[in-house]
This record gives structure tokens, C-alpha cells and sequence, in this order.
């Protein structure tokens, strides 16, 4: 049986919240009788009060028999002790529901599988195939946070992907145009659980694996409800978040070391209040300052030190991009709502996206969209039609006549953007993946023609996340 | 001010515990000062606190809010109004039936009203 935590070593949070895990249900047994009522009825005598009237409105009580006997509750109205706990340090709740857990010894090994590299990943040969990350990969990948605590990695292992028709076409189009110096701008679409943030994984992975600066903001949504410290830039109407940019100068250092430390701070930074000297690394730079007030400032000239002629490529991604396309829950001092656009990040962001920002060594920008988990915005979904059909080269839908709340910054950052729409995957690609969850162990049914027609035709024609729902459900619970 | 918070505690909520300030009053306290409405106290920069005290010292609340309210119901009461005499004897000011529940009434209409000292 398949278990998130290990047996070994209870991890905290604190007792209460390993008490209340489920028990596994897959160890129930589907008894076509039951001898629940006896047990129940030969259970210790407890000081548990009970309910008196054993047979109240005509049902039967099965946790205790009439031929049982009554029992004497003595002290039933005394009030039970609330049994005392520490409760967990702050931050530790939040730590263990977003926790990433990669490796689970209870599954199987699957040998034979390749690493991925910077080769197979563009391989049209290897489309159907699962690949795995090698170590130093996963170190990356999870710094920069690319992988959820709602996919399912914590039930096999080892992480593998399945290299998807759509992964190959993505990372061959990321490195023929970063191979000629230009600026692919791209949003992936698709439906529910189709596999657009895995794509967008693999497009990091692709960045790493070709040595790119991969710069991730792994929720959008966090830059936009009011949840982290904001505070204005001088003689500009824009924000800037300081501690999110001191997390992710963290993030980019840790992901991107080996590239940073090889690079040199060229400009002046004279404005700055830290001392930038020009030989100091870039890898230095991003752990310059603690401070909350330096932030912004030091992320800037970072930026501007990346947009230098001859530096590394870089990959910009973004997921949840609908969430920074809405006036923002943040309010000025003069109690207005502020833009989303206004602030510091989502506009170097939104700026790249849009084609604004040269990038004199080329780059990638690229946008995931999320169906679960996106508000309604009817300028992005106009910018979204026309700027699918301008690549498939169809007429562009007029905007809606009768609407005038169009948002002209909307369709300003989605000018002239690609769109990768994702689609389930096919059926080959389906029994590959099928036959590594029944090689970890994991599915437990026979992988033949009939069995991977169904589960197929269950997911609604190969939708990925559909899929893992209607294999794996019965393992997924009793984790 | 005189008062400490404990660190974990919301600004927003700290600044609503302060008698004049609701939750309107404290977001746009907090807006002023760009602070996220989810913040701690221990979060915020000591500058800023001392900011906030500055601007909570100007404002009206606490004793100079409690001393409007009830230098208001004096007034009445000095006129010889009905409204006066209603408050004085803890019973409906605004036309309310007294057949039925009047708990508010007599909990809030008094003469000295929102005083620590008080029901309240």
C-alpha cells in the first residue's frame, strides 16, 4: 500500500494532524457478510457516554446489542479534558500541505528508463517515451518550485515524465528560436488537466538542460491577492513587492549557481545603495541584500545585468496568467485599486510577453494558463482568441461591441503572442505512461489493448490528469 | 501606542480594537501606508510603526470619540427633547415598538455612553 509519509520517521506537524490522515481504505475488505455487529457489541467497557434510547425512531444501534447489557455511566456530565498539544511552529502547517515528495520507497523501481537530456528532449524519435530527471535536474526544478504538491510524484520512485508529442514540438520550438537570437513569446492553453504545467516543467527542464537562466513564478496568484508586503517606487505610479522578490532572488540563485557564478556584473550600479563593484559575480549579486527596502532596486539592475549582450539565454515562465491580468486586490494610499500591471515583477513579465523588452541573446517567455484555477476575464479571453486565430492564420474575431470594459493593457502584454493549445495525448503515448504506473507497482490491472482503450476513453480521450484520477484513485486515497 | 500588540497579531485587527476605527477606517489606514491587509505586526518595519502611531495620535477615536457621542446625547438631553429623555431612561430612540424586544435599547441608550465603564 502506497503511504506519503514515511512509516520510519514521523515527520511533524503535530499529533493531531497524523491523527486525523485516513486510514487505508484499499485494506478494507469487500465481504459480502459482515461480523461488525458482533465485534462492536464485545467492545471494553468505556466511559464514552452513549445515547440511552438504543432503538430511537425504529433503527437498530449496531454499536451496541439490547442482550449486551446496560452500563452505569457515572461522571457523564463532567466535560472531557481537551487533550493538550503543541501546537506546530509558525509556518509549519503551510510547509507540510505544500510539501514535495518525490521518491516513495513503497514503489517499485523501473529500471531501463533514460535520463533526459538536451538531446532526447527535441528527439522526435522519442515522443512516447518516459524519460527521468537526473539529480541535478530535480535540485532545479525544485528551487524554482516547478513541481505542485497536487501532481502525483509522491507515488513512484523516482520522477520520470512522459516526453508527449506536445513536449517535443515545445522544446524544439524554445530552442530554434533561442538558437537564432530571438524572442519566443508563447501561452499554453488547454483544458482541465490536460497537462499544461507539466509542459511548462519540461520547458524548464529544457532551459536547465541547454544551460539557459530560467527564472519561474511559480503562482501568479500570489502577486495579486494583497497576501505579500508591497510598497511604492519613488516617482513612478508602479509597486514592488520586496519580500516575493528576496524569495525569488533565493530561487534564482539556487537554481541557476553554476551559470550565475560564471558571469560578471558590467554596468555601474551607482545609484544602488549596496556597493555592486564590477567584477563582483552575478551569483553574488542576487544574494546581496537581506533587506526588504534594497530589493527591488538590486532585482532591477540584476535584470539589466541579464539583458546585457553576450549572457545566457533566458526563460521566462509564468504560471496562472490569467491571475495577473486583473486590477489587483492591492489598494494605493489614495485607497485605489491598483493594476496588476503596476507592479514590478507581473510588468517585467507582462513587458517581455508583449515584445516590449529586447533580449539581445534570445529568450523565451511563456505563459500557462490554468482552467481550475482562473478568474474570468473577458479582455484576456478576447486577446487569447485573436491571438490563436492570427497563428493559425484565420480572420481575428472582432472584439464585442456592446462591452466597454476592454482592457487595453490585456491585449498590449498579449501582442503578437504564440499559442500552444494541449489536447489529451494519443493512445501509444497513453499505454507508455500506463505501463510505467504498472511497472512502479501502482496500477494493478494487466496493460492490453482493452484496459488502456478504457481508461482512454474514461479520461476523456487522453487527458492526462483524467487519466491519473481513474487509474490511480484507489491508491491516491489511502495516501 | 501605550498599547503592545503581540507580533502575530493582524495590523487590521489591532487597528479595529481601538474605539473610532472599523474595518473601513483600518483599510484605508492600512492603504495609506501600503500595508497588505494580511499583515502581521511583527512584519511590519519598525519605521512604519511608528508612522501609524503618528497618524493614530491625529485621529479622533478612543476618548475624543467617545466624548463626541456622548456630549451629543447630552445636548439632546440639555434641550429637553424626546430623543433626550429616551436615552436617559434606556428605552427606543428611533420610533421602535416597546411591546416587544427592546435588550438593545436598554444595553446601548444610556447617558454615558461607549465608556469603559459601561454595560458595554
Amino acid at each position: 500500500m502506497a503511504s506519503a509519509s514515511c512509516w520510519r520517521c514521523l515527520i511533524r506537524p503535530s499529533q493531531r494532524l497524523l491523527l486525523t490522515i485516513p486510514t487505508s481504505l484499499s485494506a478494507a475488505p469487500a465481504a459480502a457478510f459482515t461480523t461488525s455487529a458482533a465485534q462492536y457489541a464485545r467492545l471494553p467497557a468505556t466511559k464514552t457516554p452513549k445515547p440511552k434510547a438504543k432503538f430511537a425512531s425504529g433503527e437498530i444501534n449496531m454499536s451496541r446489542h439490547i442482550r449486551a447489557g446496560k452500563r452505569l455511566f457515572l461522571g457523564k456530565k463532567k466535560k472531557r479534558q481537551p487533550d493538550k498539544f503543541k501546537p506546530p511552529a509558525t509556518g509549519e502547517r503551510k510547509a507540510f500541505r505544500k510539501r514535495i515528495q518525490l521518491t516513495n520507497n513503497n514503489a517499485l523501481e523501473v529500471k531501463g528508463l533514460e535520463e533526459m537530456t538536451a538531446e532526447n528532449i527535441v528527439d522526435p524519435e522519442s515522443v512516447g517515451k518516459m524519460v527521468g530527471l537526473p539529480e541535478e535536474l530535480i535540485d532545479q526544478l525544485r528551487a524554482i518550485e516547478a513541481f505542485k504538491p497536487t501532481q502525483n510524484w509522491g507515488l513512484f520512485r523516482a520522477p520520470h515524465v512522459l516526453l508527449r508529442q506536445e513536449s517535443v514540438d515545445l522544446a524544439r520550438q524554445l530552442t530554434e528560436a533561442v538558437g537564432n537570437k530571438e524572442t519566443l513569446r508563447m501561452v499554453i492553453t488547454g483544458e482541465r488537466a490536460v497537462g499544461k504545467s507539466m509542459l511548462g516543467l519540461q520547458a524548464q527542464a529544457t532551459g536547465f538542460l541547454n544551460k539557459w537562466i530560467v527564472i519561474n513564478i511559480p503562482e501568479a496568484q500570489e502577486l495579486v491577492t494583497a497576501s505579500t508586503e508591497y510598497s511604492p517606487v519613488h516617482n513612478s505610479d508602479m509597486f514592488s513587492q520586496p519580500i516575493y522578490t528576496l524569495k525569488m532572488f533565493q530561487a534564482i540563485y539556487k537554481s541557476n549557481a553554476a551559470l550565475l557564478s560564471q558571469l560578471r556584473v558590467e554596468l555601474d550600479h551607482m545609484h544602488l545603495p549596496v556597493t555592486v563593484n564590477r567584477g563582483m559575480t552575478l551569483a553574488a549579486l542576487t544574494s546581496i541584500t537581506k533587506e526588504p527596502e534594497f530589493a527591488w532596486p538590486v532585482f532591477q539592475s540584476f535584470w539589466k545585468e541579464l539583458l546585457l549582450p553576450g549572457r545566457p539565454p533566458i526563460l521566462l515562465t509564468l504560471d496562472g496568467l490569467s491571475h495577473i491580468m486583473r486590477i489587483s486586490d492591492y489598494r494605493s494610499p489614495s485607497f485605489e485599486l491598483i493594476h496588476s500591471h503596476n507592479f514590478g515583477l507581473v510588468r517585467m513579465f507582462t513587458e517581455a510577453l508583449g515584445g516590449k523588452t529586447r533580449f539581445p541573446n534570445g529568450a523565451a517567455v511563456l505563459g500557462v494558463t490554468s482552467k481550475g484555477n482562473s478568474p474570468k476575464i473577458p479582455s484576456f479571453e478576447k486577446a487569447l482568441e485573436q491571438a490563436a486565430a492570427a497563428h493559425n492564420g484565420l480572420p481575428i474575431p472582432p472584439r464585442d461591441p456592446f462591452y466597454t470594459k476592454y482592457d487595453e493593457r490585456v491585449f498590449d502584454a498579449m501582442n503578437g503572442v504564440k499559442v500552444f493549445d494541449v489536447r489529451g495525448v494519443s493512445k501509444t503515448e497513453a499505454r507508455a505512461l500506463m505501463e510505467y504506473w504498472a511497472a512502479s507497482g501502482i496500477l494493478r490491472m494487466r496493460v492490453d489493448e482493452h484496459n488502456v482503450s478504457e481508461k482512454y476513453t474514461l479520461s476523456g480521450n487522453g487527458v492526462l490528469g483524467e487519466m491519473e484520477r481513474v487509474a490511480l484513485f484507489d491508491v491516491r486515497m489511502s495516501m | 501606542m501605550g498599547v503592545n500588540f503581540h507580533e502575530k497579531k493582524l495590523v487590521k485587527k489591532a487597528l479595529t480594537t481601538f474605539y473610532g476605527l472599523g474595518p473601513q477606517a483600518a483599510a484605508r489606514i492600512l492603504a495609506k501606508h501600503t500595508i497588505h491587509p494580511l499583515a502581521r505586526l511583527g512584519a511590519v518595519p519598525p519605521k512604519t510603526i511608528t508612522a501609524l502611531t503618528t497618524e493614530l495620535s491625529t485621529m479622533t477615536i478612543e476618548n475624543d470619540a467617545r466624548r463626541i457621542v456622548q456630549d451629543n446625547i447630552k445636548r439632546l438631553r440639555d434641550m429637553g427633547t424626546y430623543r433626550g429623555r429616551r436615552h436617559a431612561m434606556g428605552l427606543p430612540v428611533r420610533g421602535q415598538r416597546t411591546r416587544g424586544q427592546i435588550e438593545n435599547a436598554r444595553r446601548f441608550n444610556c447617558l454615558e455612553r461607549g465608556g469603559t465603564w459601561s454595560r458595554i
